[in-house]
């Protein structure tokens, strides 16, 4: 009876988790268009420094950017398990999000899910909207429109 | 009857009669006495009233039957052109607009009935003419029970077959008929009104005749009656094997066939076939089937109305009123969707790079295949081909964009209270569609602004020895492989120091430093957001919000904006637009070790300059080519590759944009090649060098550099 309870009013989201080092982030699936291998990247000179800058996704332009750059994490090397995302925040822009590794696809509960506020809101810069606390640790839920969107003053 | 299926035509074709009155009502403002205005005006209300009321849009038709009413009015002379009367003949055909911008986005033409309008225009009617909303015009009713009238009158009347305009040839045809013992047979045919196949109707009538006989000559021609472009009745002339009687039942035994009038003729009367001096009411038919061949000439050539019309039965203007799909006697269109089209232009785009795939293999591979290579050519220039068709496919004329600002220049003239005019000259240049419906704002945007704060007021003009009339101009040509749009006004220009002191007012910069501005840095400014001249805001410019949104909006279609100026004279804005915006020929050159594309149209010329031959000038770095002083861009410093490595030859690619140039310098040359445009998406800010990316042949990504950028 619990467990039908709990299904009734507790709705999940699927999020695709995926890791920078040790930790957990996770993306909302409806964002996500694709996972892909990193292909070349095409440097664009003159760019937010967290633009890897360009590749070919099947005919199409997509930007590009490191997730450790923009978190301000030290840069590493690509890795058989280096892994770009492909979110569409917008339907018509497509923006590839490099991280290190994607480990799995999760039912996160809403009643697993801790909104961030005050000042952990500040730390993290708004790219965090909440925490989920699931069997695997904590899963940094990400803003995905702040993340990508926010233009840095040069 | 369910009309929704002509929903679109008729929001295509009130465009038009809105956009022809408001054509011709400026032209009467202009000229009070202009009969053939008064006449298309008469026709285009009367259209438009006729259309209205078919579709079931009663308060549509109610304020143009008022309209329409009034100029019945003008026409007849009982009612003088004012300016009172315009301005509300203005609102009139505002209101009608927005019925009609109403029904384009509900279906539905609302629930305003613009009383104070169709109020304001009785008032002005019966203190004129003593008539009012009261007594509806004779005439009117008239005109609109045409149709059904007609079978009621004599049989002479309806014998419209004898009005037929036969050719020579046609008659000659039938006098050796009657001479070769058949019948030459005219007839006209009514269709019960209530018919709603009259064009198949129509078809069993002819198939009838056909069986028995030889079709000479129709009216409307067989086409229009296949599109059912005609109204209830149409005449014939067959050659017949049958006589008179045995044809006539035929024709009736096809349902809803209310009539058929005919005769038959011998050698002596053929002649007198279409010379028949019927009366007016008879003809209007045929009149306004020939005002309407009439009308398509005229769109076509852009003159003024030359032919006097008459007024016919509104379910005929109906039926009849489709210059768009009668233009195929001209020259044959469909109206496509732009969907349809941006689909096929990037399918377009795909090709080429598949293309250039191709073409990247086909030179790679080592064993030179002479076929493959042929091919391979041959392949590449039908892509080029394609690409332009489809290009040109989606060019339209700018004057949808242009052809609404000779009204709204009248409006702003009396809001602004001075005199004005504009000029309008090369509508006829054609750019993409899309550019097309993002021009028109930026360029409304222009004259609202030489019209308010270019151009003084009468009195102010008349003191510094300029005419009254102030003169706004706007002139489109091709230049290249772009189009320049040039907006301006022979006003008093900017005045270069005033926004130099509103510089240093606003605090943008020193007065130090602004002093040292050139006059065009100093004029850049105007386009930075939130900067406004205007010493006070009005609801026609003022507000800061202008010129930059100008600026970007033509940047966001690949163009660019200038200004010349000159104080007292009047300013020019310039504007310069790429002709296509997906697919460019472009330079391929190396910068460090990465490949970029140039446009071909921002190059002149490729040197070899030896490196000493670099000059300083004023810190900056310069050549000289054949007498002229072109700065140089090192471009792999810019792009941020390590050159302390100096060589002794440099490649400098010479762009130009408007009259400046400058040098690019490259590290090496690949070639020439077909490019398209891909967006690098609204998240990446880099400093505008970058324009865009391509795909290259070998899957490769390049960037495109926007020379227009460095000038």
């Amino acid at each position: 009876m619990d467990e039908l309870e709990k299904y009734v009013e507790d709705k999940a989201t699927q999020y695709i988790v995926v890791n920078l080092g040790i930790e957990h982030y996770g993306i909302d699936i409806n964002y996500i268009d694709n996972i892909v291998r990193v292909p070349a990247i095409r440097r664009v000179p003159n760019v937010q420094n967290y633009f890897k800058g360009v590749i070919n996704l099947r005919g199409e332009v997509i930007p590009v950017m490191s997730l450790r750059v923009k978190f301000d994490m030290p840069e590493n090397e690509f890795t058989g398990n280096t892994r770009i995302i492909i979110v569409k925040v917008d339907p018509q822009a497509a923006i590839g999000i490099i991280v290190d590794e994607v480990e799995q696809v999760m039912d996160i509960y809403d009643s697993q899910i801790e909104k961030v506020t005050g000042e952990k809101k500040e730390e993290s810069n708004g790219y965090i909207t909440s925490v989920g606390k699931t069997e695997r640790g904590l899963v940094s839920i990400l803003n995905l429109a702040t993340v990508i969107g926010e233009k840095e003053q040069a | 009857m369910d009309t929704s299926q002509y929903l679109g035509i008729f929001l295509d074709e009130a465009r038009e009669h809105i956009q022809s009155l408001s054509d011709q009502m400026m032209i009467l403002e202009q000229e009070p006495e202009n009969q053939d205005a008064i006449s298309e005006i008469f026709r285009a209300a009367h259209s438009l009233k006729g259309m209205a009321g078919t579709m079931g849009y009663k308060r549509l038709q109610h304020l143009t039957h008022v309209t329409e009413d009034c100029f019945s009015d003008i026409r007849s002379g009982s009612m003088k052109v004012t300016s009172e009367l315009m301005d509300v003949l203005f609102q009139a055909l505002d209101a009608i607009e927005g019925y009609v911008n109403s029904i384009q986005e509900t279906t539905d033409e609302g629930e305003d009935d613009n009383e104070n309008v169709v109020n304001e225009i009785n008032r002005i009617r019966s203190a004129e003419t003593g008539k009012g909303e009261a007594p509806a015009p004779a005439k009117e009713q008239k005109a609109e029970g045409n149709a059904s009238s007609a079978p009621a009158a004599g049989p002479s009347d309806k014998a419209l077959y004898r009005n037929m305009k036969l050719d020579d040839s046609a008659k000659d045809v039938m006098k050796d008929a009657i001479s070769g013992g058949k019948h030459v047979l005219g007839f006209t045919v009514f269709i019960e009104e209530s018919c709603l196949l009259k064009a198949a109707r129509a078809f069993l009538v002819i198939k009838a005749l056909e069986d028995m006989g030889d079709i000479v000559a129709t009216d409307p021609s067989t086409q229009d009656i296949e599109d059912e472009k005609f109204d209830f009745t149409f005449s014939l002339f067959t050659i017949c094997d049958e006589d008179m009687d045995k044809a006539k039942e035929a024709m009736l035994a096809v349902s809803e066939i209310a009539e058929v009038v005919g005769e038959e003729f011998n050698e002596s009367n053929i002649e007198s076939i279409g010379a028949g001096n019927a009366k007016a009411a008879e003809a209007a038919a045929e009149q306004e089937a020939e005002a309407e061949k009439e009308e398509v000439r005229e769109t076509k050539e852009e003159t003024a109305p030359a032919v006097k019309k008459e007024t016919a039965p509104a379910a005929k203007q109906q039926a009849n009123t489709k210059p768009q799909a009668k233009k195929p006697v001209i020259s044959k269109t469909i109206r496509v969707d732009i969907d349809k089209l941006d689909s096929l232009m990037n399918l377009v785009s795909e090709l080429i790079i598949a293309k250039n795939t191709i073409v990247s293999a086909a030179d790679s591979s080592d064993t030179s295949n002479q076929a493959l290579n042929e091919q391979v050519e041959y392949l590449e220039s039908v892509t080029t081909n394609l690409h332009e068709a489809v290009m040109k496919v989606r060019m339209v004329p700018i004057e949808s964009a242009v052809q609404k600002f000779p009204r709204m220049v009248r409006d702003l003239e009396k809001k602004l209270d001075k005199k004005m005019q504009l000029t309008i000259t090369g509508e006829e240049t054609e750019l993409d569609r899309t550019v097309v419906d993002e021009i028109g704002d930026p360029l409304m945007h222009l004259i609202r602004n030489s019209a308010d704060h270019g151009l003084e007021h009468p009195d102010e003009r008349a003191a510094n020895g300029k005419p009254e009339m102030g003169t706004i101009f706007l002139n489109a040509f091709q230049d290249g492989n772009s189009v320049v749009i040039e907006v301006g006004d022979d006003g008093k220009g900017i005045d270069v120091e005033a926004v130099r002191n509103k510089i240093v007012e606003r605090g943008l910069a020193s007065e130090d430093v602004a002093a040292q501005f050139t006059d065009k840095e100093v004029i850049d400014y105007l386009f930075d957001p939130g900067f406004s001249m205007a010493k006070k805001v009005t609801d026609i410019s003022g507000r800061g919000v202008g010129l930059d949104v100008v600026k970007s909006n033509i940047e966001s279609l690949g163009g660019d904006v200038s200004v010349k100026t000159k104080l007292g004279e009047g300013s020019t804005w310039i504007i310069r637009l790429p002709l296509t915006l997906a697919i460019i020929q472009a330079l391929m050159v190396i910068i460090g070790d990465e490949k970029y594309a140039i446009s071909l149209d921002s190059i002149t010329t490729i040197e070899n300059i030896p490196s000493s031959d670099v000059k300083l000038v004023q810190g900056k770095e310069v050549i000289q080519l054949r007498g002229t002083v072109i700065p140089i861009v090192r471009l792999s410093e810019l792009l941020g590759f390590d050159t302390t490595e100096q060589k002794d030859d440099m490649i400098v690619v010479i762009a130009k944009k408007g009259d400046s140039q400058a040098g690019l310098v490259v590290d090496e040359l690949i070639g020439q090649q077909e490019i398209v445009i891909k967006s690098l998406g609204k998240y990446i800010n880099n400093d505008r060098i970058i324009s865009g990316a391509t795909i290259l042949g070998d899957g490769e990504v390049a960037l495109i550099i926007d020379a227009n950028a460095l000038i």
